[in-house]
C-alpha cells in the first residue's frame, strides 16, 4: 500500500461500511469511493476486502442487497441497510465514540500517573 | 420496478458464483475508467486497478463461500417453513373432522397397542437373552426309556459320575433337582421354600458368580458335606432385606442348620422360575442304585464341540452302560439346548399370537384406508384446487403422509396406552407356568417394535390419497364443483379389495380361533377320572431332622407313620370334612415311575418293560376323590405296615400288563418287594387332561411312607374355607410344618389347562376386533355405495322398481363381498391352520364344524352390516331425488 496511511482495527470496517450504506442503496464501488472521499484518503482498505464484508453483513441480515441499473446503465448490485442493521450502526457508533473519547482524555491528559 | 422484479429473482436460484463475479468486475472497470479519464493508458489504469483491488481470487473465494452458505440456509428455512405449514394445514383438516380423526385413531391405537402388548410378552419371554454367558452352549443330558418311550427322564446319580467321566464333549456335568425346603425362624410362621439341590460345579457351568459371598466349592458338595445354602436375589431381598451381613448367617431348613455363604445373581432362575435358594446335591457315586432317576444333568458345550457331536457322544455312553448293568437296560440319553427346553412349550402359542394380532392391524388398516379412500372422494376439490395453483404430486404426497403421520402418531400414543394397560390384564392373566412373564414390561425393544409399525403404516396411508389424487381429472372435478364427481371405477375395486380383504382376514381369525374354542371345549369334557369338586389339596415335607427315614427299617417309619395318622384323624374330625386322605402326589401330579416286574409275566419284565406310575396313597384316597372301584377291593385300615404287602393298579396298568387275566391275586414287585394285587381302580389322569391315563400302581402310605405327602380333604361345602381351619389342625399336631401349594381341585384342573384356555380367550379377542372391523368396513362400502347410487335408486323407483328390489340391489352386493372374502378367507386358513396344530386337542386342524361355522358367522355379519345400508336404499323417495338432481 503505497504512501501514509491508517491500517484499520479489526471490525471497524463493518461499521464504516454500515455508515456508508447508510444514506440509501449504493453499490460496492460508491462505497469504496465514500470512504477515500470522506477520510481524505487516510484509511488505506484494500477494496476488494469491502466485498467479503458486505456478504458476510448480508447474510447477517444487517443489509439487504437488490441488482439494480448503476449511473451509467451497468447491472449493479445495491445494498440498503435494514432496520436490524441500523440498530447495529448505532450500537457500534456509540462503543466507538466512547472509545475514542476515552483515548483522547489520555493523550490530552496534563498530568502525569502517580 | 426493482421492488417488483426482485420478487421473481428467487423463482430461478440465484446463481452465487455469477453474482459475485458481475460484482467484482463492475468495480474494478469502474476503477479502471476512472484512471483513464484522470490520463492513464488503458493497460496502466487495469493493473492500478486491480492493485487498489487486492487479491481478487481471495475475495471471490470469500464471498462464493458466504453466498453458497445463505444459500443453503435459506433453502433449508424455505424447506421448514412449508413443512410447518403442511403440519399447521393437516391439523387443521384433522380437527375439522373430528369423527373421522377419533374413528381413525381410535381403530389404529387399538390394535397398534394390542401389538405392542403382544410383542412385549414376546419380547420378555422369547427374544431377551438368558442371564446365562453363552447360553446357547448349555446342554441338558436326558434319560430315556425306549420300553415305553418316554424321553425326558431323570438320570441316575451313577449314571451321571459315568457320563462326567467318559464324555468328551463338555468342560463340565453337574447334576441337580428340585426339592422343597421349610424355612423356619423363630416368631415368624414356617415358610415353604423351593431349592435347587445343585452339584457344586453348576455355578460355574451356568457362567455366574455370586453376588455376594461365595459359590459351592468341590468340599462344601460331598456326602455328608457342610449344610450350606445360597439365596436367590429375591429371597435375599424380600426375607433378609437385602443385608450383606446374611452371609455367615446361621438359617433353619427343615430343621436343619444351615449357614449362608452367598447370593446368587439377580435373574437367575435355574432350576425354575420360582427357586428360592440352592443347597449342595453332595450326591456320591454310590449313593443312589442305578435304577433311582432322580438328578437332572446339565453340561456346558466345549468349544470343539456342537449339539450334534454331543448328542452322538452321551449315545455312545448310554450304550455302553446299558451293555454293562442290567439296571440301565432300554435306556437312551438325549441332549437338548437349555433355551429349547425353557421356551420350546410356549413358543408356539406365542408365535401364533402375534401373527393373529398381526393379523387384527392389517384389518384395521384395511379398514382406515377404506376410511381414507371414502375422504379422498369427499377432498376431491380442495385436492383439484391444489394441483390445479401448481402443487405437484411429490408436494401433495407430502401433504399426505404428513396427514396420516400425525394421525398415526396419535394412534401409536393411544396405542401405548393400550398397551400398558393391556399389559397389565395380559400379565395377571396369564399362566403362571410361562417363563420370565413376571419381567414383561414396555423397554425400548417394544417402543422401537411400536415406532416400526407407526412408520410403516402412515407411509402405507399416505399413499392412499395420493394415489386417489393421481387418478383425478382436475377439469371435471374443477367443472362440477366437485359434489357429483364419481371416483372412477378403479377407486371403487380399490374399495371392494380392501373390505374383501378385511373380511377373509377376519375368517382366518375366527377359524383360528374357533378351533382353540372347540378343542378347549373337547379338553374341559375329557374325565380326570377323579372328581375334582369339593376337595382342598395342601402339601407338606416332613424334615428328616424329626421324622427319621432310615431305609434299614423301612417301612417302620414310627414318626412319619403317627403322624399320618393323627393328622388324618385330626382333620376328619373338623366339621364339613366328609373324608380325608394323604397321597403322595396330588392326582394331577405326575409323581414317579419305577420298574417292575409282574408274576407268571416275568419273560416280558427279562427284556425290559416300561416303569409304571407309583402312587403311595392312605386307604381314604379313592373316596375322597370318587376314583372308582372296578374289581377287587380298595386299601383299607388292615393294610398296616406289618399286613401283608398289597396293592392296588388302575385299569390302563391291567389293561397293559395282564390282558385276558384277572388281575386279582397276581403278584407285583418293586422296591424288591412283592404285593399282591387286590384291586382295579379307574385311571386317573395323572399327566394333565391332555395325556392319556398311564398305567399306575397304589400302595398303601402305612407300607410305603414318604415323607413329602399332599393332604386331600372332601368336604361338604365349599372347600376353600376350610383352609384355616386345616391348617390350625396341622399346626396342633406340628407347629413347625409348612403347608404349600394349598387350593381346591377345580381350581388346579383348571390351571392345568390354563395355557390353553389364555390362548384361546385372546386368540378370540382378536378374532371378535377383526370381526368388528370387517363389519365396519361392509357397512362403510355398501352406506357409500347407496349415497352414490342415491339418483340411480330414485329413477329406478321412479320407473316402477320395487323397494325390494331397490333392498336386494344392496343385500347382492354385500352377498358378493362375503362370498369373495370368505372363499379367499377359507383358503388362506385351511393353508395357515397347520400352525395351530400343536395347539389343539380332540379335533384336527381342519375341523369342519369349525370351519362351517365361522363361514356362518361371516355371511351373517355381512348381512348385518348391509342392514342399515338396505333400509336407508328402501327409504328413498324418488320424487324428492328426482327434483334434487
Amino acid at each position: 500500500m503505497a504512501g501514509p496511511g491508517v491500517d484499520l482495527f479489526q471490525g471497524t470496517l463493518d461499521m464504516l461500511i454500515l455508515k456508508a450504506v447508510s444514506w440509501g442503496p449504493v453499490h460496492g464501488y460508491s462505497v469504496a469511493r465514500w470512504l477515500q472521499e470522506t477520510t481524505n484518503d487516510v484509511l488505506r482498505v484494500e477494496e476488494g476486502s469491502l466485498y467479503p464484508a458486505l456478504h458476510r453483513m448480508e447474510a447477517r441480515e444487517w443489509i439487504v442487497a437488490e441488482w439494480g441499473v448503476s449511473e451509467n446503465n451497468r447491472r449493479a448490485k445495491f445494498y440498503r441497510l435494514t432496520p436490524q442493521g441500523r440498530k447495529q450502526l448505532r450500537a457500534q457508533a456509540s462503543t466507538w465514540s466512547r472509545f475514542a473519547d476515552a483515548v483522547g482524555l489520555v493523550m490530552t491528559a496534563t498530568s502525569q500517573p502517580a | 420496478m426493482a421492488e417488483t422484479w426482485r420478487r421473481y429473482l428467487r423463482f430461478w436460484r440465484a446463481n452465487v458464483e455469477q453474482d459475485v463475479d458481475d460484482e467484482v468486475r463492475f468495480h474494478v472497470e469502474m476503477r479502471e475508467r476512472e484512471y483513464i479519464a484522470a490520463g492513464l493508458s488503458p493497460d496502466a489504469a487495469h493493473a492500478e486497478a486491480l492493485r487498489r483491488f487486492g487479491n481478487v481470487e481471495d475475495v471471490r473465494e470469500s464471498c462464493y463461500r458466504i453466498g453458497h452458505q445463505r444459500e443453503r440456509r435459506m433453502r433449508l428455512g424455505d424447506f421448514l417453513g412449508s413443512v410447518r405449514s403442511d403440519v399447521v394445514f393437516a391439523f387443521r383438516q384433522l380437527a375439522r373432522n373430528r369423527g373421522f380423526t377419533a374413528v381413525v385413531v381410535l381403530t389404529l391405537g387399538l390394535a397398534i397397542g394390542a401389538n405392542s402388548a403382544i410383542f412385549s410378552v414376546f419380547d420378555g419371554v422369547l427374544l431377551r437373552a438368558l442371564p446365562y454367558p453363552g447360553a446357547d452352549h448349555l446342554l441338558l443330558v436326558w434319560e430315556g426309556d425306549r420300553f415305553s418311550g418316554t424321553t425326558r427322564e431323570d438320570a441316575s446319580v451313577p449314571d451321571w459320575y459315568d457320563i462326567r467321566e467318559q464324555n468328551h464333549s463338555f468342560t463340565a456335568v453337574g447334576a441337580f433337582e428340585e426339592a422343597p425346603l421349610t424355612l423356619t425362624e423363630s416368631g415368624a410362621e414356617p415358610e415353604r421354600l423351593t431349592a435347587g439341590t445343585v452339584s457344586h460345579d453348576v455355578a460355574g457351568i451356568l457362567g455366574i458368580s455370586p453376588r455376594i459371598g461365595r459359590a459351592f466349592t468341590a468340599a462344601d458338595d460331598t456326602p455328608g458335606g457342610a449344610r450350606v445354602a445360597m439365596l436367590s436375589e429375591q429371597l435375599w431381598r424380600t426375607r433378609f432385606g437385602g443385608d450383606p451381613s446374611v452371609i455367615g448367617r446361621v438359617v433353619h431348613l427343615d430343621d436343619e442348620p444351615y449357614t449362608v455363604v452367598g447370593v446368587l445373581p439377580a435373574g437367575v432362575a435355574f432350576p425354575s422360575e420360582h427357586t428360592d435358594l440352592w443347597v449342595p446335591l453332595q450326591q456320591g457315586p454310590t449313593s443312589t442304585p442305578r435304577y433311582n432317576h432322580t438328578v437332572k444333568l446339565i453340561g456346558r458345550l466345549r468349544p470343539d464341540a456342537t449339539v450334534a457331536s454331543a448328542q452322538a457322544d452321551v449315545g455312545a455312553i448310554a450304550q455302553r452302560l446299558e451293555a454293562a448293568y442290567g439296571a440301565n437296560k432300554g435306556r437312551g440319553m438325549t441332549v437338548e439346548p437349555l433355551p429349547d427346553a425353557l421356551f420350546s412349550p410356549v413358543r408356539p402359542a406365542l408365535l401364533v399370537l402375534l401373527g393373529a394380532v398381526g393379523l387384527v392391524l392389517l384389518v384395521a388398516c384395511a379398514n382406515v384406508a377404506n376410511l381414507l379412500l371414502a375422504r379422498a372422494t369427499v377432498r376431491q376439490r380442495e385436492v383439484a384446487v391444489r394441483a390445479a395453483l401448481g402443487a405437484g404430486t411429490g408436494r401433495l404426497a407430502r401433504q399426505f403422509f404428513i396427514e396420516s403421520l400425525l394421525l398415526t402418531i396419535a394412534s401409536a400414543t393411544v396405542g401405548l396406552f393400550v398397551a400398558t394397560f393391556g399389559l397389565r390384564v395380559l400379565v395377571a392373566a396369564a399362566p403362571a407356568d410361562i417363563p420370565r412373564v413376571g419381567d414383561v414390561g414396555i423397554n425400548t425393544t417394544v417402543l422401537g417394535f411400536t415406532l416400526g409399525i407407526t412408520v410403516i403404516v402412515s407411509l402405507g396411508f399416505g399413499l392412499v390419497p395420493t394415489f386417489a389424487a393421481l387418478s383425478l381429472n382436475l377439469q371435471h372435478v374443477l367443472r362440477t364443483s366437485g359434489r357429483s364427481a364419481s371416483p372412477g371405477r378403479h377407486h371403487r375395486r380399490l374399495r371392494d379389495a380392501l373390505v374383501v380383504a378385511e373380511l377373509a382376514l377376519a375368517v382366518v381369525l375366527v377359524v383360528g380361533a374357533g378351533l382353540l374354542v372347540r378343542s378347549f371345549w373337547t379338553l374341559r369334557r375329557v374325565d380326570p377320572g377323579f372328581t375334582a369338586d369339593n376337595v382342598l389339596h395342601a402339601s407338606l415335607q416332613l424334615p428328616p431332622a424329626r421324622y427319621p427315614q432310615s431305609y434299614d427299617n423301612f417301612p417302620r417309619w414310627t414318626e412319619v407313620t403317627s403322624f399320618y395318622d393323627r393328622v388324618t384323624q385330626r382333620v376328619r374330625e373338623l366339621p364339613g370334612v366328609r373324608s380325608v386322605a394323604l397321597a403322595s402326589a396330588s392326582p394331577l401330579e405326575p409323581g414317579f415311575t419305577n420298574g417292575f416286574t409282574i408274576e407268571g409275566r416275568e419273560a416280558e419284565s427279562a427284556k425290559g418293560q416300561a416303569e409304571i406310575s407309583t402312587r403311595l396313597v392312605s386307604p381314604g384316597y379313592f373316596a375322597t376323590l370318587g376314583v372308582p372301584l372296578l374289581r377287587g377291593r380298595l386299601l383299607s385300615d388292615r393294610d398296616g405296615t406289618d399286613a401283608p404287602l398289597v396293592a392296588v393298579i388302575n385299569a390302563e396298568a391291567a389293561k397293559r400288563y395282564l390282558d385276558g387275566d384277572d388281575p386279582i391275586g397276581h403278584r407285583i414287585r418293586f422296591w424288591g418287594q412283592w404285593r399282591e394285587i387286590v384291586g382295579v381302580v379307574g385311571n386317573e389322569r395323572f399327566h394333565g387332561l391332555t395325556e392319556n391315563a398311564p398305567a399306575a400302581v397304589y400302595t398303601p402310605l402305612q407300607q410305603t411312607p414318604t415323607t413329602a405327602v399332599t393332604l386331600l380333604v372332601r368336604t361338604s361345602g365349599d372347600p376353600s374355607l376350610l383352609v384355616g381351619a386345616v391348617r390350625r389342625e396341622l399346626w396342633s399336631v406340628d407347629g413347625n410344618l409348612a403347608l404349600f401349594d394349598v387350593g381346591t381341585m377345580r381350581a388346579a384342573l383348571a390351571e392345568s389347562v390354563a395355557r390353553q384356555r389364555f390362548t384361546m380367550l385372546l386368540l378370540g379377542v382378536f378374532a371378535a376386533a377383526a370381526t368388528v372391523l370387517a363389519l365396519l368396513g361392509v357397512y362403510g362400502v355398501l352406506s357409500y355405495t347407496v349415497a352414490q347410487r342415491r339418483g340411480e335408486m330414485g329413477i329406478r323407483m321412479a320407473l316402477g322398481a320395487r323397494r325390494r328390489e331397490i333392498v336386494g340391489l344392496v343385500l347382492r352386493r354385500a352377498a358378493a363381498l362375503a362370498a369373495v372374502g370368505l372363499l379367499i378367507g377359507l383358503a388362506a386358513a385351511l393353508a395357515g391352520s397347520r400352525v395351530l396344530a400343536h395347539l389343539l386337542f380332540g379335533i384336527g386342524a381342519l375341523d369342519p364344524v369349525t370351519y362351517v361355522a365361522a363361514s356362518i358367522a361371516i355371511i351373517a355379519v355381512a348381512l348385518a352390516a348391509s342392514w342399515l345400508p338396505a333400509r336407508r336404499a328402501a327409504g328413498i323417495e324418488p320424487a324428492t331425488v328426482l327434483h334434487g338432481e
